[in-house]
C-alpha cells in the first residue's frame, strides 16, 4: 500500500519536478538582464524575450498544413517514367467503395518526392521498374505504359502481381519486385494522405486513418 | 577531481540496472546510475498525430534507422540514432542492433512476455550433446524468478511442464476458446504437442519498465543519484590493485569529459553496450571470450491460413478469435533425432485478416478478396533459439567512432544450418496443422529476420565456472576483477526460445543480493 502511494506520487511528479528544476536552473544560470525580463513571465516563458508577457498571454496563431495550401511538385522521374507511375497508381489503387484513389490525392507526386530522397538501390528499383513497364508496353502495344488503356495495362500487370509470403522476401524478378514494392507504397501514400483522412472522417465510417502516438525528438543534441 | 565516491556505479537504467539499483539501495548502499540518453517526458514528448501531418507521410525518413525494422515515422525518435551511434558489419552478414538510450532503456517498450528459462536451457549441453551448460540451474534462480514475477505481476496458466516452468503467477481469467483455437488444441494434443497460453507481465497501466516498477523504490531510499546524458567511455581501474574504481564518461550535449569514483562497478547497459565498454576499457578478458557467443532468437517464420466457413462475414459467434501459446516441444528427449538441436515456440492467433500481399490481385479484385477474407484468418509465428557459437562475436572497430569519439562495435554473426533447419521444421509444422484443420493456406515462409531483430541479444560475456572459458562467474561477477559485475544479458550461456527479460531481471536481483552480502562481509 505504501509502495502504491509512493508510485502514484512519482507518476504525478515529473511534470512538476521538471518545471521546478527548469525554473531553478534558469534562476541560477541566467544573466541579470534575462533575469529581469523573467519577472513578467510565467512558467514556460521563452528565452530572453524580456517583457513579452507570460505564455498564456501570447496568442496562438492557427496554421494549416502545407498540403491544405499547396501541391507537391513532381520533378524526379522523367516524363515517361512519371506517366507510367501515374498509370500504375491508377490501376493498383483506384477509388473503391467511397475510398480515395491514388489519383484523387497526390500519392504519385508524393512518391516522386519520396523516391528522390531515398537510397540509391530504391531509386534504381523504381526507375528500372518504370522503364521496364514502358519497355513491355512498347513491345506489346507500341506506346508507353502511361498511354495504355486499362485493358492493355491489365495485360501487362496481371503476370507481374504475385503473392508474397513475407514482405522482407520479395520476388527475385526485378520487375515483379518493383510492382510489389510500388503496390505497397502507392496504397500507403494514398491511405495516409490528407484527402483520404478527410474522406474517411466525412464518411462517418471507421477505418484506418493513419493516426498514431508520435514521439517528438527527445532532447536532441 | 571527483566530488563524491559512491559505493556502486551502475551503468544503464533498463530492467537490469533498475533491479540492481532497487536491490542495492534498499540495503543502504549508495549508488550512482549513469544513463547514456535523456529522460523522456511522456507529457511533452508524445503527441497524437495523423500520418499526413508527418514530414514523410508515415514512411519514415528514407535511410533512417535502416536496421530497426520495428521503427516507423511515429516512433522513430525513441530509437538510437544510427548516424550518431553507428556499428559495422560485413554486408554479407547483416546484423540488426535495436537500441534505446532513453532513461529506462528498452524496458520502456518491452512487450511484457514473461517466461522462465528451464533446465532444457540451463543444462542444454546435457540434452543437446554439444555446447555448454550454465553454471546454475533453474532451482538456483527459481526464488528470484518468483520475486520478479511478483513485482511485475505476471499473469500465466500453470502447466507443470519441465520445459515451461511455472512461477509466481496471477491466476488468469481467459475467455472461452473459440472453435478455431479448440481445433488447433485438439490437433496439437493428437501430436503430443502441449498447448498453453501466453504469460505476460501486467506491470502498471500497461507499462512494466524500470522507471515505474524498479527505480521509484530506489529513489525513495535517498541512496540513488541518476545522471542522464552520461555516455560512459571507459571503466577506470586502479593500477595498483587492478580493481575497478569508477568510470570516465562524456556529457552527451557538451562532450565534456568527466570521471566518477565508485567502490564497485555494475554494468547494465545492455548486452552489446556493456561488452563494448569492457572491450574499449581493455579489461575482464583474460579468457579471450569477451565478445564471443553472441546469439538471440529467430523471428519472422510465419504461416497464414483462412477458415473457409468464416469468409464473407459468415463466421459464427465463437468461431474465430483468441490465441494459444505453444512452448518448445522439439528435442525434449535425448532420443529425438532431428536435423537441428534446441527448439522453438509457436504463437497461433485466430480472427485476423488477410494482407494485400497474400493475393495476386490489385484494384477491385484485391479489395473484393480482402473483404471476403476479413476476420477469417489464423496465423502462426515462432520464436526459435539460435545456437550460441564462439565464432559469432563482436570486436572493437577502431576505425569508426561514434559522435562522442568512442570506437564502435563490429558485429560478426552468421546463421548456421541449425537455424535454417529449425525454421523449416516450424513452418512445415504449422502448415501441417492448418491443413489438417481444413484451412486454406494463404502464405507460408520459413525465412526469418537477420540476427539482432528480436532485441533479445545475449551472450558476449558469458558466465561459467572456468575462468579460462568464461568472462563472469555464476554471480555475474568478473573472474578477473572482483568488484566488477555485468548484470544484463551478456552473461547468458544459452538464450532458449524465451523472451529473456525475466531471466535478466532475476539474474540481476541474484547478483545484486550477492554483491550486497559480499560488500557487507568486506569481500568486495
Amino acid at each position: 500500500m505504501k509502495r502504491r502511494r509512493f508510485l502514484s506520487a512519482f507518476a504525478a511528479a515529473p511534470a512538476v519536478t521538471s518545471l521546478l528544476s527548469e525554473e531553478a536552473a534558469a534562476q541560477q544560470a541566467a544573466p541579470p538582464a534575462a533575469a529581469a525580463g523573467r519577472a513578467g513571465r510565467g512558467a514556460g516563458g521563452q528565452g530572453n524575450g524580456g517583457g513579452r508577457g507570460g505564455s498564456s498571454e501570447v496568442p496562438k496563431i492557427p496554421v494549416v498544413e502545407a498540403d491544405e495550401a499547396g501541391a507537391t511538385v513532381a520533378r524526379y522521374f522523367s516524363a515517361t517514367q512519371y506517366a507510367a507511375l501515374r498509370k500504375l497508381a491508377g490501376m493498383l489503387a483506384p477509388p473503391l467503395k467511397g475510398n480515395i484513389g491514388a489519383l484523387d490525392c497526390d500519392a504519385v507526386e508524393f512518391l516522386d518526392f519520396l523516391i528522390s530522397a531515398s537510397p540509391a538501390d530504391r531509386q534504381q528499383l523504381y526507375k528500372g521498374g518504370l522503364d521496364g513497364l514502358n519497355a513491355a508496353a512498347r513491345k506489346q502495344f507500341g506506346k508507353g505504359f502511361g498511354e495504355l488503356n486499362n485493358a492493355q495495362a491489365d495485360a501487362i500487370l496481371k503476370p507481374l502481381v504475385v503473392p508474397v509470403a513475407w514482405v522482407y522476401d520479395p520476388p527475385k524478378d526485378p520487375l515483379k519486385h518493383f510492382i510489389f514494392e510500388a503496390h505497397q507504397d502507392i496504397r500507403t501514400a494514398t491511405r495516409n494522405s490528407l484527402e483520404a483522412t478527410k474522406a474517411l472522417a466525412n464518411s462517418g465510417r471507421r477505418g484506418f486513418g493513419g493516426v498514431g502516438l508520435y514521439w517528438n525528438p527527445i532532447d536532441p543534441v | 577531481m571527483a566530488k563524491k565516491e559512491y559505493d556502486v556505479l551502475i551503468v544503464g537504467s533498463g530492467h537490469s540496472g533498475g533491479m540492481a539499483a532497487s536491490v542495492l539501495t534498499k540495503k543502504g548502499i549508495s549508488c550512482l546510475m549513469l544513463n547514456a540518453g535523456p529522460e523522456a517526458d511522456y507529457e511533452k514528448d508524445r503527441v497524437t498525430k495523423a500520418a499526413h501531418e508527418l514530414p514523410w507521410r508515415g514512411f519514415n525518413k528514407p535511410g533512417r534507422l535502416s536496421h530497426v525494422y520495428q521503427a516507423n515515422e511515429f516512433n522513430a525518435n525513441q530509437w538510437v540514432d544510427e548516424k550518431e551511434n553507428p556499428y559495422t558489419y560485413d554486408p554479407a552478414k547483416p546484423y540488426n542492433w535495436v537500441r534505446v538510450r532513453l532513461l529506462g532503456g528498452r524496458s520502456l517498450f518491452w512487450a511484457r512476455q514473461s517466461f522462465r528459462l528451464s533446465d532444457f536451457e540451463f543444462k542444454a549441453a546435457e540434452i543437446d550433446g554439444t555446447g555448454d551448460n550454465w553454471p546454475i540451474s533453474h532451482d538456483d534462480l527459481a526464488p528470484y524468478y518468483s520475486q520478479v514475477e511478483g513485482i511485475f505481476k505476471v499473469v500465466g496458466r500453470k502447466e507443470g511442464w519441465p520445459q515451461f516452468p511455472d512461477g509466481n503467477f496471477i491466476e488468469p481469467s481467459y475467455p472461452p476458446d473459440s472453435e478455431t483455437i479448440k481445433k488447433i488444441s485438439e490437433l496439437c494434443k493428437a501430436r503430443e504437442i502441449g498447448v498453453s497460453k501466453m504469460r505476460s507481465a501486467q506491470g502498471q497501466n500497461g507499462l512494466a519498465s524500470s522507471i515505474n516498477l524498479l527505480l521509484p523504490d530506489a529513489v525513495a531510499t535517498g541512496k540513488l543519484d541518476v545522471v542522464s546524458n552520461a555516455i560512459v567511455r571507459e571503466i577506470s581501474v586502479d593500477k595498483k590493485t587492478g580493481r575497478a574504481n569508477g568510470a570516465h564518461f562524456v556529457d552527451r550535449h557538451s562532450r565534456r569529459e568527466m570521471h566518477v569514483k565508485a567502490r564497485v562497478v555494475v554494468l547494465a547497459a545492455g548486452t552489446l553496450e556493456s561488452t563494448r565498454l569492457l572491450l574499449n576499457s581493455g579489461i575482464a578478458n583474460s579468457s579471450g571470450m569477451l565478445g564471443h557467443y553472441l546469439h538471440d532468437q529467430i523471428y519472422g517464420v510465419s504461416v497464414v491460413a483462412s477458415v473457409p466457413e468464416a469468409r464473407d462475414g459468415k463466421a459464427k459467434p465463437g468461431q474465430m478469435g483468441g490465441s494459444v501459446f505453444i512452448p518448445r516441444f522439439r528435442n525434449l528427449r535425448k532420443t529425438e533425432k532431428r536435423n537441428f538441436i534446441k527448439g522453438y515456440c509457436m504463437i497461433i492467433g485466430s480472427g485476423g485478416s488477410a494482407s494485400p500481399n497474400h493475393f495476386a490481385a490489385y484494384g477491385d479484385e484485391l479489395q473484393t478478396k480482402l473483404d471476403s477474407y476479413a476476420g477469417s484468418c489464423v496465423s502462426g509465428s515462432i520464436y526459435g533459439e539460435r545456437v550460441a557459437r564462439y565464432e559469432n562475436h563482436v570486436r572493437i572497430n577502431k576505425d569508426v567512432k561514434d559522435a562522442w569519439g568512442i570506437p564502435v562495435l563490429h558485429v560478426d554473426v552468421k546463421d548456421s544450418d541449425n537455424e535454417l533447419n529449425m525454421a523449416k521444421d516450424s513452418a512445415d509444422t504449422m502448415e501441417e496443422l492448418f491443413k489438417a484443420a481444413g484451412w486454406e493456406i494463404l502464405s507460408k515462409t520459413d525465412k526469418f529476420y537477420p540476427p539482432g531483430y528480436s532485441i533479445h541479444e545475449v551472450g558476449t560475456a558469458r558466465m561459467g565456472d572456468n575462468p579460462k572459458t568464461s568472462v563472469l562467474n555464476k554471480w555475474n561477477q568478473s573472474h578477473d576483477i572482483k568488484n566488477l559485475f555485468v548484470v544484463d544479458g551478456s552473461g547468458f550461456v544459452t538464450c532458449g526460445w524465451q523472451n529473456p527479460t525475466m531471466t535478466i531481471l532475476s539474474l540481476s536481483m541474484r547478483a545484486s543480493e550477492y554483491l550486497a552480502d559480499e560488500m557487507k562481509k568486506g569481500n568486495v
